[in-house]
């Protein structure tokens, strides 16, 4: 039943851009798949019972038949869920749970790396949804102890992230939201790299997302993923997810652009400007080409990194793009 | 205070009865309260046994907050008497449950399990106390020969081990960007909400023998206490005492730590306030530490997960909250 | 008369050093015996092999004829009881309590105390004249109280053998004589041997029964004070002019050391010590 979006188990690599048709296509079997399965599964069974899914991760997870109450268990999922429509159904959010605001409103069940258990029970969940890379494995595992369905998915890029927007919305079964939604992405999407795919010159930027000590991103990453997209070098492409750097290093690699993360608020940010105007030298700072982002949209896998991506974009590229229609 | 005049079994049976009974309220107190929403009286029923209307308390109470408030239990009991052990074995009133290496040991292990991606049971906890059980070995090396039984010699290795670890640590630490950072400080800080009925089952099954041998051995603390060479002369076995002494409590306090992470402070603090309180003699201390150990940590855990309304606190903040104020009043008392 | 305890040919070392050398001698049972020595003759290994804290390879120590090391440990603290030079006091033990340890080796490991046993604690209290302090932490009590009370707690194992180590070193003279008073009564009443070290060449001739002189793990004289204080043997013990001479106090020998401004002595003078030793 391994059939949904799990790219390395079925071995078939899905393409990084796809275009609307083939979205369609590919869904409407993943659609008519879970169908044939919970018909499966009906067989001799109460006609309401849940349908069986595959997660990302592999596991069995039953679906209720109605989903009705939903604990998004991680920032990201939140987003998902308020662009698929179905804000209405989210119960319970976790901590820095910030977009859209009407989830701030939510009940809290803890922060994505540490859930409360209880909360989230207390909740009565018909589904959480879980990411790998964050919750805490016990936790999942004691929710299915429990008899709450937990629904895993591990968006690592840019196309994983669609995916899993994809497979969100044929489990809530807003799979007409769910591809306008990743259509528009898409859309938006092709607008930055038809333009940037053909540039001569691609700025090296350097990301800075830690003050002290500077750390930046590695090719495993989606800030690395955007700042291609957008027709620049990342300088601290590599194996290592969070490298760090001394100032020599940076003043060696000579970036053109520099980029901070918005950890580094007001008064922190203008203070690192200063601190990186003493190297003239620095042809980003020679250009005063040192800019803020919100690290929100570039490092959270959710539809919003596509607005990260068109500020990047403005940033690198400031003579392809103007500002925003 | 206790009436000295009373005789010791009764006392005993007076303190096991007190800090007993104290054990059971702070645990119906826990399984009534947390962080969910729901009527005190309605919880207060369901523990009690009683039906209630919504289904779901009885899910929360016994398959959510009963595992915690037992391992709460169990290991405010094995840290506060690994503390009153220690602080007998080493002569030391600064002693407390880690000194010899296993919170170091115990930490490697657990950040080196939660970088390789392991769950907390059984894979980081094993490698927590592989980690506890190596640098213990490491310090009776260091120590071992005629210079064991002097106890400072066993508290310089274990501090020294401590440090290295400390430092060991920090350079993991440094080293962990994203989530796993996460999940490494909260273990540090002591981390209970994992624990399910299983984890309890075995660290019961493991820890009730361990805690009778140690209340076996209370006299034999008392005369340690007068010195090795006094202690000796009236028939205490130094070598055997010492090592099953310092065997099983490290083997208790390894075995929790593992599980729960470094709570702190119960170890320190408990063992001093029940002394002040109780006298110094340790077949009343030794009951009294295992169910006043055991209340503490279950309030510190109830107020830990119901207090915050984002999520919880570290449980080892509210240890350390509490027990750090009462640690300086009673130096404070202790000085008139 | 028994003879409470034999050493014979003991040997130690310590490392390379060789801290006793074949020591062969005996103590009779009810006498007052005390070991005196400079620093680092041996006299405290010596007591801590006694008491079997100590380890040795090469002789033999027998408590009322049997090898030490036939008797098992709680056996052996039943017949012997030590008290140390010094004890530690980091915990607030109550005297009473400390007191009543001393039943340790005749009870089981828990030490649930009997009726007889508060009886003999009580006792050893009034003994050592500490009653009134039973209820006393062992940290609020002066230096010599606390003597008397780890005292005590050695009658109370019902000891056949007392062994003290420099018992009166840190005390005042006042307490100095209290102790060695009660190590007499100790011995007169209830007919216990009393083996002691001591540093105090005057107080060890003012009670001894017999002195054991030290002297790099040898034994330099042994016998009584009168006889075995001599100049000789005082100047081959501890390498310096000593006086003795006879106190009024029951003619014992009375050791005075001689400051270096009464050594521009006439010769008449060193005849005069010389003659003494006739």
């Amino acid at each position: 039943m391994d059939f949904i979006g799990n790219n390395t188990r079925t071995g078939c690599v899905l393409p990084k851009e796809m275009d609307g048709d083939m979205i369609r296509q590919w869904a409407q079997k993943a659609l008519s798949s879970i169908c044939l399965a919970a018909a499966a599964c009906s067989v001799g069974a109460h006609p309401e019972t849940a349908r069986a899914a595959t997660d990302q991760l592999g596991r069995e997870v039953r679906i209720p038949a109605q989903v009705r109450r939903i604990v998004s268990l991680a920032p990201s999922i939140t987003e998902i869920l308020f662009a698929l429509g179905a804000g209405h159904r989210v119960k319970g959010v976790t901590r820095f749970s910030n977009f859209p605001p009407e989830a701030e409103t939510l009940p809290k069940v803890g922060s994505y790396v540490h859930l409360d258990l209880e909360k989230i029970v207390a909740l009565r969940p018909d589904l959480c949804i879980a990411v790998k890379d964050g919750n805490p494995k016990d936790v999942i595992d004691r929710l299915d102890h429990l008899g709450i369905p937990v629904y895993a998915v591990d968006p690592r890029n840019l196309q994983a992230v669609k995916d899993t927007i994809l497979e969100i919305g044929a489990l809530l079964d807003v799979m007409p939201d769910a591809r306008r939604l990743v259509g528009e992405m898409d859309r938006r999407i092709r607008r930055i790299t038809s333009k940037t795919a053909g540039v001569t010159h691609r700025p090296t930027v350097f990301f800075q997302i830690g003050i002290s000590p500077i750390v930046s991103a590695g090719t495993d990453t989606f800030i690395h993923e955007l700042i291609t997209l957008s027709g620049g070098i990342n300088l601290a492409q590599g194996p290592v997810p969070y490298p760090r750097f001394s100032r020599e290093q940076i003043l060696a690699l000579s970036p053109e652009v520099f980029i901070i993360t918005s950890m580094a608020r007001g008064a922190i940010f203008e203070r690192i400007r200063s601190e990186w105007r003493r190297w003239p030298q620095i042809p980003a700072v020679k250009k005063d080409r040192i800019h803020l982002i919100d690290s929100d949209l570039v490092d959270r896998a959710s539809p919003r990194l596509v607005e990260g991506l068109e500020i990047l974009a403005r940033l690198i590229h400031p003579t392809l793009f103007r500002a925003a229609p | 205070m206790i009436a000295p005049r009373a005789s010791l079994p009764r006392r005993i049976l007076f303190v096991t009865l007190f800090f007993g009974a104290a054990l059971c309220i702070a645990g119906v107190f826990g399984l009534s309260l947390g962080s969910s929403e729901g009527a005190f009286s309605e919880m207060l029923r369901a523990v009690m046994g009683q039906e209630t209307a919504d289904p779901m308390i009885g899910a929360i109470i016994w398959k959510i907050r009963l595992p915690r408030v037992l391992m709460a239990a169990l290991v405010g009991g094995t840290l506060a008497l690994g503390g009153l052990v220690f602080q007998a074995l080493l002569r030391n009133p600064l002693a407390e449950p880690y000194i010899l290496g296993i919170s170091g040991g115990s930490a490697i292990g657990a950040i080196i399990g939660i970088l390789m991606g392991l769950s907390r049971f059984p894979g980081v906890s094993l490698f927590a106390f592989l980690g506890s059980l190596s640098t213990l070995a490491v310090i009776l090396l260091m120590a071992s020969g005629k210079g064991m039984l002097k106890k400072d010699a066993l508290l310089l290795s274990g501090v020294m081990i401590n440090a290295f670890c400390g430092a060991v640590i920090m350079f993991l630490v440094s080293m962990t960007q994203d989530a796993r950072l996460h999940n490494i400080i909260f273990w540090l800080m002591g981390d209970l909400s994992l624990i399910g009925l299983p984890q309890v089952g075995i660290l019961a099954i493991l820890l009730l023998p361990c805690f009778v041998l140690l209340f076996y051995l209370s006299h034999t603390m008392n005369l340690l206490l007068l010195g090795k060479e006094m202690a000796q002369t009236m028939g205490v076995n130094i070598v055997a005492a010492t090592l099953t002494l310092l065997g099983v409590t490290s083997f208790t306090v390894s075995i929790t730590v593992s599980h729960c992470g470094l709570l702190g402070f119960v170890g320190l603090v408990m063992p001093h306030l029940l002394r002040l309180a109780l006298g110094a003699d340790h077949r009343v201390l030794v009951p009294a530490c295992l169910f006043g150990g055991g209340t503490y940590m279950i309030l510190c855990d109830l107020l830990a997960r119901s207090l915050p309304d984002q999520g919880e606190i570290p449980v080892g903040v509210i240890t350390a909250m509490i027990g750090a104020p009462v640690f300086i009043f009673l130096l404070i008392q202790s000085k008139k | 008369m028994k003879t409470a305890l034999s050493i014979s040919e003991l040997r130690h070392t310590y490392g390379e050093d060789i801290t006793l050398k074949n020591l062969s001698f005996s103590v009779g049972e009810g006498a007052f015996f005390i070991i005196i020595g400079p620093n680092g003759s041996g006299k405290t290994t010596l007591m801590k092999i006694i008491a079997g804290i100590e380890k040795y390879k090469n002789g033999r120590v027998s408590v009322f004829d049997k090898p030490d090391h036939r008797y098992s440990r709680k056996e052996l603290a039943r017949v012997m009881a030590y008290v140390p030079q010094v004890f530690p006091v980091d915990f607030p033990f109550t005297v009473k309590e400390v007191v009543m340890m001393g039943r340790a080796p005749h009870m089981g490991v828990l030490g649930f105390e009997q009726e007889p046993d508060f009886r003999i604690a009580e006792a050893a209290m009034a003994f050592t004249g500490i009653k009134g302090l039973s209820e006393r932490k062992m940290d609020r009590i002066s230096g010599g109280e606390r003597q008397r009370a780890i005292i005590a707690r050695a009658l109370c194992q019902d000891p056949r053998i007392v062994l003290l180590d420099e018992p009166t070193a840190s005390l005042d003279l006042s307490h100095q004589i209290r102790i060695m008073d009660l190590m007499e009564r100790l011995k007169e009443e209830k007919k216990m041997t009393v083996v002691m070290v001591s540093h105090d060449v005057n107080l060890a001739a003012l009670y001894a029964d017999t002195l054991l002189i030290l002297k790099d793990g040898e034994a330099v004289g042994m016998g009584s004070p009168a006889r075995v204080l001599t100049f000789e043997n005082l100047e081959k013990a501890y390498g310096c002019t000593l006086l003795v001479d006879q106190s009024p106090l029951g003619g014992l020998p009375r050791v005075s050391p001689v400051p270096q401004k009464f050594i521009r002595a006439s010769r008449a003078d060193h005849e005069l010590h010389r003659g003494r030793d006739a």
